[in-house]
């Protein structure tokens, strides 16, 4: 059995509300607390979008793998130094959960309703651990299907809006049930 | 065909007896030894002594880590322990592998928070946010720490998914080995205690006041704790050719996602069902043939009865006959650490047939009617054991480990 990517995505944080009025109706009606969680579903609308599924897909045998590099810091940064401001009071409970890096994953497990295998992985530089954990686990048939990609700082000195993150998000799956359901296969793994 | 994986090495660090090895803490987890105490946070001063488990660092004998940087120190002892107890390393050398075919030992590091009181130190002092790339509190940066330190060239990565960062460790380090990608891997998790999470997770009501009750009617929330604790897994052909001793098997592993609620678990246990079933199938088992089960068991409301229900969905009537334990109630919820500390004692279990006691127990739940083998460890002999994690985004994770 081969992984195929049969869905891709780039897109950065710049651009996400142009890109959440591609998504369905339903998807566009959710709240975000920040602008990394706001950049991952819309990029794993986008990339289920590519792979010609819309969700919620409601499925556990599509797994979630996602990599991050220190932006998730921002997050923490966030939540900390409000408490070194106002004291107890300033610790938020909506901030809090998004501390935890598979604050991320998690949220597209809900937006679009994946069951399956999820898996976080801080990374430094490169993605590639990301990619090829999904892949091994297609390849070891644990999971049919995959949402796998990486988030990342682009440019310290901007905020969000000026592109301060990227998310590049592809869609995995094994080479059987890419041409069982005529999917356009972008690339072999 | 899957390569049988093995354990051939454990260390850990816990609250419990931090720095007398694996049987002191595993003798004082059974004896029903409470670590939980109350203690000012770890840095700021916030008028009140918490309840939890931390690991007095007074303890350590001396080493050459750096004592301002106490997730580094126990993860590095742990890591040694581990590597020791295997046999892979000599414990009066400092950091080379000694077994002269292991140039590619790979690890996998769970963690929840990293090095998070550098962190807190950092802002506190120049309240500058973000350090960007290369930087200590990088949540890869301890991985790298230890694979530099001890020399483990080989695959791996960090992985951090929460409170089952450390099952999902040792379960993702497990596969690479079942699929031939390499013989020995290193696994496991550290997490230190915080103000940061303290106060997170009081914030979100989840801390308890009173003493820790996994399971109990009476239960209010959980104690935070810290840890490390790594294990070695071999191919047992390789742990066999070189006569390792062996702990026992890691049979099935698998996570899955509620896919419901960022804090909360999924009320009917969805997620949690579906990992141990699958984790089940992974094992070639059936569910009849688990013989105990470590709980998550954190002593939330929530948690505790969304658990109960999860097994009981997935063994129906058999659920009543298997011992389920929470060792938190002892050792408090140490994230990152907590999975492999726990697969720990589902190893011991299987190894010794003992099981661990849910202390604190007083008053039972006529909606969490498990056996949760209350107060007192219990000897029984069993053959497989099922660790059990959760945690917040329903992350779920489910481990099966074996007599080897």
């Amino acid at each position: 059995m081969k992984a195929v990517i049969t869905g891709r995505c780039k897109l950065s944080s710049r651009d996400v509300e142009a890109a959440l009025t591609r998504l369905a109706a339903g998807f566009r009606q959710v709240r975000f607390v920040h602008s990394l969680e706001k950049l991952t579903v819309a990029a794993a609308g986008l990339v289920l979008d590519s792979a010609g599924l819309r969700g919620p897909c409601g499925k556990s045998d599509i797994g979630i793998f996602i990599g991050i590099d220190n932006s998730i810091e921002d997050l923490k940064d966030q939540f900390f130094s409000a408490i070194l401001d106002q004291g107890m009071l300033g610790a938020s409970p909506m901030v809090f959960p998004f501390t935890s890096p598979n604050s991320l994953a998690a949220r597209v497990s809900i937006v679009y309703d994946i069951r399956g295998e999820s898996i976080t992985i801080p990374i430094n530089h490169s993605g590639a651990d990301v990619i090829k954990y999904a892949t091994d686990c297609i390849e070891g048939k644990y999971i049919k299907m995959a949402v796998a990609g990486l988030i990342t700082m682009k440019h310290m000195a901007l905020s969000a809006e000026e592109g301060r993150y990227e998310a590049e998000f592809y869609f995995l799956e094994d080479d059987k049930s890419a041409r069982e359901r005529n999917a356009v296969i972008y690339d072999c793994l | 065909m899957r390569n049988p994986v093995v354990i051939t090495g454990i260390g850990l660090v816990t609250p419990l007896r931090p720095f007398d090895g694996l049987q002191a803490f595993w003798e004082a987890l059974c004896s029903g030894e409470d670590a939980i105490k109350r203690a000012p946070a770890p840095l700021l001063d916030t008028k009140k002594n918490w309840l939890m488990a931390g690991i007095d660092l007074s303890l350590r004998p001396p080493k050459d880590a750096d004592p301002g940087n106490k997730l580094f120190v126990i993860a590095e002892a742990a890591l040694s322990m581990a590597l020791h107890n295997a046999g892979l390393r000599n414990a009066t050398r400092p950091a080379p592998l000694t077994y002269s075919s292991l140039l590619n030992v790979g690890l996998v590091t769970g963690t929840v928070l990293g090095n998070v009181l550098l962190k807190e130190s950092r802002l506190m002092d120049t309240g500058k946010g973000n350090p960007g790339d290369d930087n200590m509190e990088s949540l890869s940066s301890l991985r790298s720490y230890l694979a530099s330190k001890f020399e483990l060239s080989g695959a791996g990565f960090t992985v951090s998914t929460a409170c089952a960062s450390g099952t999902d460790a040792v379960g993702i380090a497990a596969r690479m080995i079942a699929a031939g990608k390499c013989d020995v891997m290193v696994a496991g998790g550290a997490d230190v205690l915080s103000d940061f999470a303290l106060l997170g997770f009081s914030v979100l009501q989840a801390l308890t006041d009173d003493k820790v009750r996994p399971f109990d009617r009476k239960r209010t929330g959980l104690a935070l704790g810290e840890g490390a604790a790594f294990v070695v897994l071999e191919s047992l052909s390789h742990a066999s050719a070189r006569g390792a001793g062996i702990y026992g098997s890691v049979l099935g592993y698998a996570s899955r996602a509620d896919a419901n609620h960022l804090t909360g678990p999924h009320r009917e246990g969805r997620g949690l069902s579906e990992a141990m079933t699958a984790a089940i199938s992974d094992a070639g088992l059936a569910s009849a043939d688990v013989g105990y089960i470590n709980a998550h068991g954190t002593g939330t409301g929530y948690n505790d009865l969304m658990e109960t229900k999860a097994i009981k969905n997935v063994f129906r009537k058999g659920a009543y006959e298997i011992p389920v334990s929470s060792t938190k109630s002892m050792l408090g919820h140490s994230f990152g650490a907590a999975g492999v500390i726990e697969a720990v004692c589902c190893l011991l279990a299987v190894r010794d047939g003992i099981i661990p006691p849910t202390i604190n127990f007083t008053e039972k739940d006529p909606e969490c009617d498990l056996d949760y083998v209350p107060n007192e460890a219990r000897n029984h002999e069993i053959r497989t054991a099922m660790s059990l994690s959760a945690g917040f985004g329903g992350q779920n994770a489910a481990l099966i480990v074996g007599k080897g």
